[in-house]
């Protein structure tokens, strides 16, 4: 038995163009995202240096308590979240939002207000700031109006903004928008395992291959064979996938949290849904090996390019419009796995994704097994 | 000496939609035989194998190895069984040792036992030289060597092969119809299929003629020859003849066929003693002048053409 493994083994790590796609795409993608994104795309993360937003406040002269409060506010956080330009007037102000010097401006006023250009992080950060301080208004308001010396430590205590969003919006983890490309990756890697099924598969099956047929006619039972094949495509595969995360966290400084026991289950879940994919592919009718390879190409890529592995922002339209199709997707699935691993430390939501890979992986185990474990066939 | 019948194949019919490969198929195979399965390319041939390994559902009859009958779970008699393909069956990611190792394991689990008959398997095809080369390396005829080796190295009591030698040069082909000769003497049974007439004749103790699926004549060489009109064929070349001289030479004794094409003479005659002086003579009683002359015993290729009407290689 531990002969057979060691030569399925041996011969599957030797076989070039399968590991190519299963390992060596799959890196020297993530470099190329690497490099293209460039490393102050990467740099947000939660370890490392924080930019300001810069932005400008415009006062409209009110004195009201709220105004008073809202500046104070800003001012606390200037320096930390906020980098206030010295901007007072509007018209200076809009001309730098649009020469996007500036990400905002924020209004002084009884109703405090925010005015943004488009859509992004820092965009993002300055609307979070604005909703802080609304959440807590009315406190503000009552502690400018009886204990107004306490009001910069009020402001302080609450604006500590930075830790909050690490903490509870971001799990103290990455930031950095970009960080979705890599997830989507690692999906797309644990996918790529079906050009490791589809070889596998191709040589299990007495109708497609000579060599499947050298291996029916002995008196090692299918199942025995069957399963030593899978198991050595199982462990390859999740070794691939691990040296892509090690890849990944160590050499691109990409964090997928600190979690390694999940990491290593999603890992393993991925790897097994990437195999029997392609030992499904391979027990395709009789259709020609490169063919097969191609619908592994498709099975592979299709999937990653709606988990966001091409445009960054697919997997979250796909959320608004169709969300079930992220459900049954296993890269987005995967990715979601990853997001909730290294960016929300949702736990609930990553056992619902566990859920779903453990349901996809015996599905397509199913169909797999179903597949090749026929022993006679109505033509060769 | 009763023979024992190694294989039993009764009324074996296979199907591929409206298409008959195997039509009432049988065939008796006893042990110790080298049996060859002789027939045109789609004669039957392959699926007759593949039907007798099990790979292949087929809609009537039995086949019985060893006594016993067989299905895709008769491990025990595949443990006995060893097939070369038609195609090369070998991992390419794989030296040569390494790949009979591999199929060696298939049938035997002890390690000392397996490496002696890597060692034997790897001698008798004569790869000594090769064992740490990948199968891309080898030569067409090495390759062949090495997909034999990955079928016997067991020591099988009845070994299948099946076209071994096609797209192999003589050399080689040489080497491989010795071999099997050899393991036969060493006990192996052994089916042996091809096109080839010549390597059947060469090594086969008993054939089996087979087209469309049938059989459609099974014996010694000697036996298929005997079974056929031809006991001898004449052919002369660079002859100049008329239609009435062609009519005379055909109502010579023993004469049943003639063609006379090109200005060249086939004349094909039933066994009787001293056939070619009897036509040399009347040809010089004709003053009729010729070139070269041969005369050749009947081939498996003239009784497949009495058989069928057609030759063999058609």
């Amino acid at each position: 038995m531990l002969h057979l493994f060691k030569y399925r083994f041996l011969q599957t790590i030797r076989n070039f163009p399968v590991m190519f796609w299963a390992l060596l795409f799959p890196i020297i993608l993530g470099t190329l995202f690497y490099l293209s994104f460039g490393s102050a795309g990467l740099d947000s993360t939660g370890e490392s240096r924080w930019d300001a937003v810069k932005t400008a406040v415009i006062r409209d002269g009110d004195a009201s308590e709220n105004a008073r409060a809202f500046e104070e506010f800003l001012t606390q956080m200037d320096g930390e979240m906020l980098d206030i330009k010295d901007i007072s007037l509007e018209s200076e102000a809009l001309d730098a939002l649009n020469e996007e010097t500036i990400s905002g401006i924020f209004y002084v006023r009884d109703t405090p207000s925010l005015t943004v250009a488009k859509n992004g992080l820092n965009e993002s950060i300055l609307t979070s700031v604005l909703e802080s301080y609304n959440q807590n208004a009315a406190m503000f308001a009552e502690i400018a109006r009886t204990h107004p010396e306490k009001l910069p430590d009020a402001i302080e205590a609450v604006a500590d903004y930075r830790n909050t969003t690490a903490e509870v919006s971001l799990g103290g983890k990455d930031l950095n928008p970009n960080i979705q490309y890599f997830f989507a990756l690692i999906a797309y890697a644990c996918l790529s395992g079906a050009f490791l099924g589809v070889q596998s598969s191709i040589d299990g099956q007495a109708n497609i291959s000579a060599l499947g047929a050298r291996r029916s006619i002995t008196p090692t039972h299918k199942l025995t064979l069957i399963l030593i094949d899978m198991a050595v495509l199982f462990i390859i595969h999740f070794f691939n996938i691990l040296i892509l995360c090690l890849y990944v966290t160590k050499a691109l400084k990409i964090s997928l949290g600190d979690d390694i026991g999940s990491l290593l289950l999603v890992d393993f879940m991925g790897s097994m849904i990437g195999v029997c994919l392609g030992v499904a592919i391979g027990c395709l009718a009789r259709i020609s090996y490169s063919l097969k390879i191609g619908v592994c190409v498709l099975l592979t890529l299709f999937p990653g390019f709606l988990a966001g592995l091409m445009f960054g922002n697919m997997k979250n339209i796909i959320e608004l419009n169709c969300p079930i199709i992220n459900r049954i997707n296993p890269a987005a699935v995967l990715s979601d796995a990853f997001y909730c691993m290294g960016i929300y430390n949702d736990m609930e939501r990553f056992t619902r994704c566990l859920v779903i890979l453990a349901v996809m992986s015996i599905l397509l185990l199913t169909v797999a097994f179903l597949g090749i474990r026929r022993e006679r066939y109505d033509s060769i | 000496m009763q023979s024992t019948n190694l294989i039993q194949i009764e009324n074996l019919v296979k199907r591929y939609q409206n298409l008959v490969a195997l039509d009432h198929l049988s065939l008796n195979i006893q042990e110790g035989e080298i049996f060859g399965l002789l027939g045109p390319n789609g004669s039957g041939k392959t699926t007759a194998i593949n039907c007798l390994l099990a790979l292949l559902k087929y809609d009537k009859g039995t086949i019985t190895i060893f006594g016993k009958n067989m299905t895709p779970n008769s491990y025990d008699i595949k443990k006995q069984i060893g097939v070369v393909m038609q195609n090369v069956a070998v991992f390419e990611q794989m030296s040569v040792r390494e790949n009979i190792d591999y199929f060696c394991g298939l049938y035997v689990r002890d390690k000392a036992a397996r490496q002696q008959l890597v060692e034997d398997a790897i001698a008798f095809t004569g790869l000594e030289d090769f064992t740490k080369m990948r199968p891309k390396k080898l030569s067409g005829g090495l390759l062949r060597r090495l997909n034999i080796a990955c079928g016997i190295v067991h020591k099988p009591r009845l070994i299948i092969m099946d076209e071994p030698t096609v797209a192999v040069d003589p050399q080689s082909r040489n080497k491989i119809l010795e071999g099997i000769v050899k393991l036969n003497q060493q006990g192996s049974t052994i089916i042996y299929t091809s096109h080839y007439m010549e390597e059947v004749e060469q090594i086969c103790t008993r054939i089996a003629i087979i087209d469309h699926g049938r059989v459609l004549a099974a014996g010694t060489t000697e036996e298929l020859k005997k079974m056929i009109k031809t006991g001898e064929t004449i052919t002369i070349e660079a002859v100049t003849l008329d239609a009435p001289l062609l009519a005379q030479i055909r109502t010579l004794p023993h004469v049943f066929d003639i063609s006379y094409e090109s200005q060249i003479l086939k004349i094909r005659l039933g066994t009787a003693k001293h056939n070619l002086i009897r036509v040399l003579n009347y040809l010089q009683e004709k003053d009729v002048s010729f070139g070269r002359v041969f005369s050749e015993l009947p081939t498996l290729n003239d009784v497949f053409l009495e058989i069928t009407g057609k030759e063999l290689r058609d």
